[in-house]
This record gives structure tokens, sequence and C-alpha cells, in this order.
């Protein structure tokens, strides 16, 4: 299966508003993804809607929200559920700087329906840290029986290795992820072995599809993708030479 | 100090003009965009090496008039479109985020580091 668990929806600041859980899905479908993880920024509240599209059109999908902890790290937390998922945004939100959102900056940051109507706009501001430690993130998301991908290990900013410096290996990481553009021979010297996935963290319906981690999974679950990141089973599509 | 005065002060290149009538009053160095938000000072010159877009998004809510960017890190065009649209003006340095303080602090104080 080729799968992307790194998508942002609409409610993500940044994101484009063309990226409503139905065009999501629709495009993973055509594009040849079998399974795909909604991960907005510190929330999941468009899962539920995302969870009907990727039904209705026949796409896995599993629910996840790219966390900022307070060192700046992002880390995708990633759920079989949509109540995980929701569980994981309310520790997230209680530990959230308190900003009101500042659409003009940042976008509206819409919660959606299936049907793409706007049923609320999340007042805060999802696009900065939490004050909660990668360490923290870590047990609280395997705690609600999650997992922890560091995002985007390869980027100089919000990364693991660009926030942290050296691992100690036990920040709670399941996998790391490379970015679209990343040299994976050259970042597997670095990561050692850390399991690998690459996502295309989509902001916008044209990045979807043109990378994703293939691995043979019986199912997109959890507990597949554990066991297929302990088997070192995961299959990276090649960079692409332009962001 | 207006902006020509502070890319002089810290050795750099004005890459993007911040507002005309731009005056800084203070400076503030961090590499964590949570901590500038939460604590740089009104009208400061930001000393980073943060350089991408999200640098200017904070940049217009904590009220900085200028990013200055360390080491000589390059700027991608997304962070200078944002910049120039929102009236922030970029100046690029090879100095240390260190030296470009000192030699910041100095400029404002007029003589001793701040």
């Amino acid at each position: 299966m080729r799968f992307d668990l790194h998508i942002h929806s609409c409610l993500s600041p940044c994101a484009s508003l063309e990226m409503a859980p139905s065009a999501i899905a629709r495009a993973a479908r055509e594009r040849g993804l079998g399974g795909i993880a909604i991960a907005d920024h510190n929330s999941a509240r468009n899962a539920q809607a995302f969870a009907t599209c990727c039904a209705r059109e026949g796409v896995a999908a599993l629910f996840g929200l790219e966390v900022c902890t307070a060192e700046e790290v992002h880390a995708l937390t990633i759920f079989d559920t949509v109540e995980q998922a929701m569980a994981m945004t309310a520790w997230v939100y209680d530990a959230l700087v308190k900003r009101v959102n500042q659409p003009e900056v940042f976008g509206d940051q819409p919660v959606v329906d299936a049907d793409d109507n706007i049923e609320e706009l999340e007042w805060r501001m999802l696009g900065f840290a939490t004050r909660r430690t990668v360490y923290e993130l870590g047990a609280q998301a395997h705690a609600l029986g999650g997992l922890v991908v560091a995002s985007h290990v390869d980027r100089p900013s919000f990364s693991a290795f660009s926030q942290l410096g050296v691992l100690s290996g036990d920040e709670g990481f399941d996998a790391m992820e490379l970015s679209r553009t990343a040299d994976e021979s050259r970042w597997r010297e670095r990561t050692g072995a850390m399991p690998l996935v690459r996502s295309s963290d989509s902001h916008l319906l044209a990045d979807l599809g043109l990378v994703w981690t293939e691995a043979d999974l019986a199912a997109f679950t959890v507990a597949e993708l554990r066991r297929v990141f302990r088997e070192g089973a995961t299959t990276l599509s090649p960079p692409l030479t332009r962001f | 100090m207006t902006q020509d005065a502070l890319a002089a002060a810290c050795s750099g290149q004005i890459l993007v003009p911040a507002l005309a009538d731009a005056e800084i009053a203070a400076g503030y160095a961090s590499d964590m965009l949570s901590d500038v938000m939460a604590n740089a000072p009104d009208a400061a010159a930001l000393i980073t090496i943060q350089n991408h877009v999200n640098t200017i998004a904070v940049c217009t809510l904590a009220n900085i008039r200028v990013v200055v960017v360390c080491h000589g890190r390059p700027i991608p065009e997304d962070m200078r479109k944002a910049a120039a649209a929102e009236g922030v003006g970029i100046i690029s340095t090879d100095l240390s985020q260190f030296e470009a303080s000192c030699a910041i602090g100095k400029a404002l104080e007029g003589g001793a580091c701040a």
C-alpha cells in the first residue's frame, strides 16, 4: 500500500482553503494512495469530516495532528480513531499558548463537515508551540494508543535535529519522516536504525501524491504501521528535485 | 535607529526594505519563535538564524520592524515576498547572532553593549 501520514486540511494555518477533507480524499484515490492521515497543526477538529470523506472514496484513513512541542519540534501523532485524535487534541489545547488567531496572517482555520460546509472557525492560534516537551508528547500519544513520527527531520527548522541537536534516543519517536526533497541515503546515515517514512506535508492539493511511503500492510492501522516500522519494512518514494 | 543605520551597525545588506519611516528602538536575539512572540520588545530588530516565512508572521504579530538574518543564511523567496507584503525589513549579515547583537547593542546605546 502507498500511504501518506502527513496531510494538512484547511484547518491548518498556511494551508489552502482548497484542502477540504472531501477534496483530499478524492485526490488521494485518484493519485493512487491507499491510506492517508490528516495531520493539522495542533488540532484534529477536521478528523471526523476526513473519516466520512475517506470512507466515501474508499481510501483508508488514520487520524492525527502535527504537534509543536515546547522545543519547537514538530511531531505527528497518529491514531486509529477520531476519538483518540480528539483526546490528543484536548491535551494539546490545554497546553497551547493561548492566542487568538489572526486570519489575515494565518488564514481562517475552518472546521468543516464532510460536505465542505464551514461549521466554525477555530479561534485558537494553531501555528505555534505548546508548553509540552517532546518527552511529554511521546508519553501522552503512546498512552492514547498512537504513533509518534518526528516530522520532516531533514528540514533546518522545526525538526528534531534542528531543535534538539543530538538525540538521546528516548524521545519516543516510532519513526522519522523525510520531506519531499530529502536524499534518503544521506539521511539514513544520520537517522541510523530509526524507521523512516516519506510524506508530502501537503498544504495544497497539488502537493498530494507526489511522494509517499510504501509497505506491505495487512490493514492501514497503527498496529500494522508499528509492525512494519519494527521490521524496517518501509520503502520511500524517490525525492523530488524541487520542493 | 533607521534600517540603514542598523545594516551599517551589523555589517549587513538590506535585502528587503522595511517601511520607510521604520524606527528600531530595541533588539531581540532568539531562534525560537514562541519565545520571540512572548518576549520581544516593541519596535525591535530580531536577530536570528530562522530564515523562513514563519519568521515574518511572528514579526507582524510582535511588531518587529526588521529581521537580521545571521551567518549569511539564504532568504527563501516566500520569506522575501511575505516580508515585502508586510513591510518587515530583512537584513542579511555574515556575523553570528552574538556578534550582530553586540554590534547592534552598541549602536543602539551609543557605546555600551545593551
